[in-house]
């Protein structure tokens, strides 16, 4: 299967060279067909999300046979499945006898799916279970045969939970693609006193007219902040401090964190890391958004990890201040709010954000609701701070668009990129990420064999 | 139900909203809301928990207070240009709280405009009123959008 598809989409690009894809970028620019190219698209389809391990569902999803989560990866719509087996399955969403669509909700528990066409019934790996008056297909006809189950994806692995799967029919291991980002799920899971997390059921799904990499771009982008959210940072400088009953004045403390200073431009420091991951450290330093021991919440919750854990772990992992963690190519976490963000993109020009939070398990009940309310306040579709980065991605869009010689301008901070380790450092609000992510995008797009 | 006049004081009063957000009015609007009023839109149908599920918007007053000085900023990005808005409101059925206001249900359709794209919202509003001078003031309106599943486009104006 990974053969046939890996074959149209390569067709789809073919008019596409290793050198074409390197002309789109320089070390401080990016062309515009880079955002609005369908061939681009095309080939992003087959390099990136067509080769790369890419997250699909979270273990909690899917506690028992039958349960599912539907999702994208790459130009297919999947199910991942939890089969009686125990073992988790990644199946395209389409029964292999007319072709359609066999699953229309995006979340349940189902032990069989069944095609309403021709009632071909499958299991949770794809396997087909039953069809009905056998006798009048071929002698041969076998349920057996695994080209009459669901088209399975082979290579799914997952790491503390978080369940990623690829159509590299030889990939290699899921910890080297996502390399020392290990740390940022590693951080997520520990702060659970229990040692466990487990996905909200609600979230958002958003939509918006743009290119995929804008909305990653954005996330690693602390420039935009004080102009983009100026609308509401204002309103909420001017509101009185804790006048909500509702939220403990967490709204108007994360609406007030985007009203950067020349200052705090300064003391971000951005990294940026091979394969494309970029993070940002000493974002939030006061209120509700970090674990202040004056805080009740905090208080109780820092204690029930204590008695789990002991106070120097403990330290060390509430100790980790990073935010938007970006996992490329689409997966954005924020550990210490257990938030979570995966770009899912559908075209060249339209992309979906799913947003989530976690709940820590052990952890007091009133963290989760704050993680919900963090869930809501940025990723809600009616989000004082997220429809107004949908603006500009949208507006970017519009006008790369136009057909002509643009290039886009990633060259803040060129000049004061420090090399660390195995990466960069950066602050001042440095484009230093979007050029990081961009330079591991050549490497994938002009990747000849997987 | 209730007497006829309390139905139609009702009405006029869900009807003045309509008016106020048709208008821009945002500052007039919040004033029909009690100093501990709710505004609510969950995500999901039948929902009972705001604290353990995310809401589209679960808002007291205070907060309701910057959403409302932000979309009268001019500098609010995806208000420029502003979106217009028709709000339509019917089926309105009102039931005595025995002496605790009034449970009134409605449907609403409303029409947003903005810049070259023309959105339509549905769905059913439930508020709980109470008596305020000769009218009345929100102390909890809860909006259930028909479309709760699937993605959405980001929303900037108020149902």
């Amino acid at each position: 299967m990974d053969q046939r598809m890996n074959h149209h989409a390569a067709h789809d690009a073919g008019a596409l060279t290793a050198d074409d894809i390197r002309g789109l970028v320089r070390p401080d620019h990016i062309h515009r067909r880079a955002y609005a190219d369908e061939a681009v698209f095309a080939l992003e389809q087959e390099r990136i999300f067509g080769r790369l391990w890419i997250y699909v569902a979270h273990e909690s999803q899917l506690k028992k046979p039958g349960d599912f989560v539907r999702t994208r990866l790459a130009q297919h719509e999947i199910l991942v499945t939890r089969h009686n087996d125990g073992k988790i399955y990644v199946l395209v969403n389409r029964c292999p006898h007319r072709g359609a669509r066999l699953c229309m909700v995006d979340q349940g528990t189902s032990r069989l799916f069944s095609c309403p066409y021709h009632a071909w019934v499958f299991r949770p790996d794809g396997s087909l279970s039953t069809v009905p008056h056998i006798k009048s297909y071929p002698q041969d006809f076998s349920t057996d045969d695994p080209q009459h189950h669901m088209a399975r994806i082979e290579n799914v692995q997952a790491y503390r939970g978080f369940v990623f799967a690829t159509l590299n029919p030889d990939p290699p291991p899921l910890t080297d693609q996502i390399g020392p980002m290990t740390e940022v799920i590693d951080n997520l899971v520990d702060r659970a006193p229990d040692g466990e997390v487990e996905i909200a059921d609600s979230s958002f799904t958003l939509e918006y007219r743009g290119n995929w990499k804008l909305h990653l771009e954005n996330a690693a982008d602390v420039f935009h902040p004080s102009f983009v959210h100026s609308s509401s940072v204002a309103p909420a400088r001017r509101a009185p401090e804790n006048a909500s009953t509702i939220d403990g004045g967490q709204t108007r403390e994360m609406l007030l964190a985007n009203g950067f200073t020349t200052t705090d431009w300064e003391r971000i420091e951005l990294t940026g890391l091979s394969g494309g991951h970029t993070f940002m450290t000493n974002i939030y330093t006061q209120g509700a958004l970090v674990n202040d021991d004056r805080d009740p919440v905090s208080a109780r919750y820092k204690s029930a990890l204590v008695a789990k854990i002991g106070p120097e772990r403990a330290a060390a992992v509430l100790g980790v201040n990073r935010f938007n963690n970006i996992i490329y190519p689409n997966l954005v976490l924020n550990a210490q709010h257990q938030q979570m963000r995966v770009t899912i993109p559908i075209s060249v020009d339209r992309t979906l954000v799913r947003v989530h939070c976690f709940r820590l398990k052990g952890a007091p009940d009133e963290m989760f609701h704050r993680a919900v309310r963090f869930l809501s306040t940025l990723g809600s579709p009616a989000s004082m701070i997220f429809s107004d980065d949908v603006e500009m991605l949208e507006r970017c869009q519009q006008g790369l668009a136009k057909d002509s010689e643009i290039w886009v301008d990633f060259s803040r901070g060129f000049d004061s990129d420090q090399r660390a380790g195995d990466g960069k450092v950066s602050g001042a609000a440095s484009e230093m990420p979007m050029r990081n992510q961009f330079k591991a995008w050549v490497e994938y797009m002009t990747a000849e064999a997987a | 139900m209730v007497d006829h006049d309390t139905q139609r004081k009702v009405e006029e009063f869900l009807f003045e909203e309509a008016r106020l957000l048709d208008a821009g009015d945002f500052e007039a609007w919040l004033e029909l809301y009690k100093p501990q009023g709710i505004y609510w839109m969950p995500s999901q149908p039948g929902q009972t928990d705001p604290l353990n599920v995310a809401s589209i918007i679960y808002e007291d007053h205070a907060i309701l207070s910057i959403r409302v000085a932000r979309l009268l900023e001019a500098r609010a990005l995806v208000l420029t240009p502003m979106p217009k808005t028709t709000h339509v409101i019917g089926n309105i059925e009102t039931q005595d709280r025995n002496g605790e206001g009034f449970a009134v249900e409605a449907a609403f359709i409303c029409v947003e405009h903005r810049a070259e794209s023309q959105k339509l919202h549905s769905g059913r509003h439930t508020y709980h009123l109470v008596p305020d001078d000769d009218s009345f003031r929100i102390k909890m309106k809860r909006v259930d959008l028909v479309n709760t599943s699937g993605a959405y486009s980001p929303m900037s104006i108020l149902l």
